[in-house]
């Protein structure tokens, strides 16, 4: 059926949406097969983001682990994380359509300033919705936002986190939906919007792809990344999943402990449910209502997941596991003191779970989606390391 | 005759004055009734209804809404809706929805589109529970006809671009839509941002019938009576 993953994904959103969504699919499709749109992105993505992003062999963590440990640097991406790759893409999409406002939601603000890096880039009006206790905890990225031109609006109620950032996105969207585009940060939403950011991630694993061959001569045996609505892992993974030799690998948020309310880990202990447009995993109660999720990562931190993860858990070809908070926050001290390398929090609960289950993956290649950069954690760091 | 519909949060501001606002709808002739059962999500709707919704969450689980809603069918004389978002229905099991809420008339989900309802229409309506669907001033005119040919007892046909609570106006793209779906069996219930007396007879110069939420809602923790009284003359 269109639109869906399996049984998974659709278009569960108000029918005034519906049209949107519709016309947002036929410029998806024209986008595609327009060879002066496609130049135009590839050339931002090298001049402006800065790709092809380097794949590193970490050799002092290779070491320390027994493992052949690669790291797919988008933490060297501008504006610091993977997130560039969507928004440049989407914006350009935004301009074919000819909308001339840009609305965003954004959890642990790197793709609210994504978001506001690209609008800014192409003088576009931009409203990034953030919650109250992310823009508390990520308040670098707050003002980042602010110093690029976006405005900023504080959600105050519900989860104050991503979740409420969403809700208020889509309303928003709602009542402007002539004008504005809503740039949608993860594989998650309706559909066609799972698609779209699938697509504008891939350039992650077709790199990756391309960087092992060349430098091992073979493909990885496993490629790990975090999920939290899942476009970094869609991205890196989309390279390797006809290989059926590549073990693949999404780490979900454990964050205190696996009792509801402590984690956001919805493909481990979820099921499904239909949230913010689309039927995928969802943490929820036994009547339906939407749980609230933890994580020390802001962005890790939202009780869904995109469509295509909950195809890929149930089809199998993907293994999702947990990386609880503290495993994480030990992963970004050992990064960090080995390497010179100061990962997210998102990032470090995919090397978490390379650390804590290295005994399986002992002299194996291994590629670790690096997804951004930690700069924008150290408010939530402070208390721990200071 | 213009239709005049009120929507409760089911169980606001608690399950006594949730049933006695039911009745005072019984007893002054409200047409049709939608009983909103409270998500923890809810995108549609504006901050009265979200915060009622909130409120009723901290107090009562689906089963004490599966109760109050009997007890409200007891009451109330005229047609009786349920309006939610899917997954209320989903997570419930769409089949033991149909069968437990078989005394309704009918199914509202803010969050279902057209091209999405067949998985909870089929069920249904083996109960003879109708489902509602919605027109919109975006809609296009394909989908306006889909929906006068599929529609049941009525088309909810959202009134503005927004959440409930906003300000009502119709412009005349919109009218023209709303012209072109009435005159079938089924009824054009326009909702959205109706609050008063005014706003029923300017929308029912268009349409076949009302549904005050947002002002209702508001009502509920005041002197409802009044309220309805007022929206009569």
């Amino acid at each position: 059926m269109k639109g869906y993953y399996g049984q998974y994904g659709g278009q569960f959103v108000a029918e005034t949406l519906i049209p949107a969504l519709d016309e947002l699919e036929e410029a998806f499709k024209a986008f595609k097969k327009n060879k002066a749109a496609k130049e135009e992105l590839n050339r931002y993505l090298k001049d402006y983001a800065g790709r092809p992003t380097p794949l590193y062999l970490a050799k002092n963590l290779s070491n320390q682990l027994n493992i052949n440990i690669y790291l797919k640097r988008e933490d060297l991406l501008h504006s610091g994380a993977h997130k560039i790759n969507n928004t440049l893409g989407q914006i350009i999409l935004a301009k074919f359509m000819g909308k001339k406002r840009i609305i965003a939601e954004t959890g642990a603000g790197q793709h609210g300033v994504a978001t506001a890096t690209a609008a800014a880039l192409m003088g576009l009006e931009c409203v990034i919705y953030m919650g109250e206790k992310d823009a508390e905890r990520q308040r670098p990225n707050l003002l980042r936002m602010k110093l690029l031109g976006a405005e900023v609006r504080i959600v105050k109620k519900g989860s104050r986190t991503l979740k409420s950032a969403i809700n208020e996105a889509l309303r928003d969207w709602v009542k402007n939906i002539r004008t504005t585009h809503y740039l949608i940060g993860s594989v998650v939403g309706p559909y066609p919007f799972p698609q779209i950011v699938a697509y504008f991630q891939s350039v992650i694993g077709r790199e990756a792809r391309k960087q092992i061959l060349s430098k091992q001569k073979s493909l990885p045996d496993a490629v790990i990344a975090c999920v939290g609505g899942g476009s970094n892992a869609i991205g890196i993974f989309s390279g390797f999943l006809k290989d059926k030799t590549v073990k693949l690998y999404g780490v979900e948020a454990g964050g205190e402990g696996l009792e509801l309310g402590k984690h956001s880990a919805a493909l481990t202990k979820g099921r499904p449910g239909i949230m913010h447009g689309a039927l995928s995993y969802l943490l929820q109660d036994d009547d339906g209502q939407v749980s609230l999720v933890h994580s020390i990562s802001a962005g890790l931190d939202y009780p869904g997941v995109g469509p295509v993860h909950s195809f890929l858990k149930d089809s199998g070809r993907v293994k999702y596991g947990v990386c609880f908070d503290d495993e994480a926050l030990e992963a970004f001290k050992m990064l960090s003191q080995l390497e010179g390398i100061i990962p997210a929090l998102e990032s470090s609960h995919a090397l978490g779970y390379l650390i804590k289950n290295k005994e399986d993956f002992a002299r194996k290649t291994v590629i670790v989606n690096l997804s951004g950069r930690g700069d924008k954690d150290l408010p939530i760091l402070e208390g721990i390391y200071v | 005759m213009c239709r005049l519909g009120i929507y409760l949060v089911c169980n606001y501001p608690d399950r006594e004055g949730f049933l006695r606002a039911v009745e005072l709808c019984n007893r002054y002739g409200v047409d049709f009734l939608e009983i909103g059962l409270p998500f923890s999500d809810p995108t549609a709707d504006g901050d009265v209804i979200e915060k009622a919704s909130m409120e009723v969450l901290k107090r009562y689980r689906m089963a004490d809404f599966l109760d109050s809603t009997k007890q409200a069918r007891r009451i109330f004389n005229g047609r009786l809706y349920i309006m939610t978002y899917a997954n209320i229905v989903f997570s419930y099991g769409i089949d033991r929805f149909a069968g437990d809420f078989g005394f309704i008339d009918g199914l509202i989900l803010a969050d279902v589109p057209y091209r999405e309802s067949n998985r909870f229409k089929k069920p249904l309506s083996k109960k003879g529970i109708g489902f509602v669907y919605f027109a919109t001033p975006e809609s296009r005119q394909e989908e306006l006809e889909r929906l006068k040919r599929d529609a049941n007892d009525f088309i909810y046909f959202v009134s503005i671009r927004g959440t409930t609570g906003g300000e009502f106006r119709l412009d005349d793209e919109t009218k023209r839509k709303i012209e072109f779906l009435k005159g079938a069996k089924h009824k054009v219930i326009l909702g959205f941002g109706i609050r008063n007396k005014q706003d029923i007879e300017n929308a029912c110069r268009y349409a076949d019938g009302v549904v005050i939420g947002t002002a209702a809602v508001e009502a509920m923790r005041g002197d409802f009576e009044t309220f309805l009284l007022s929206l009569r003359g």
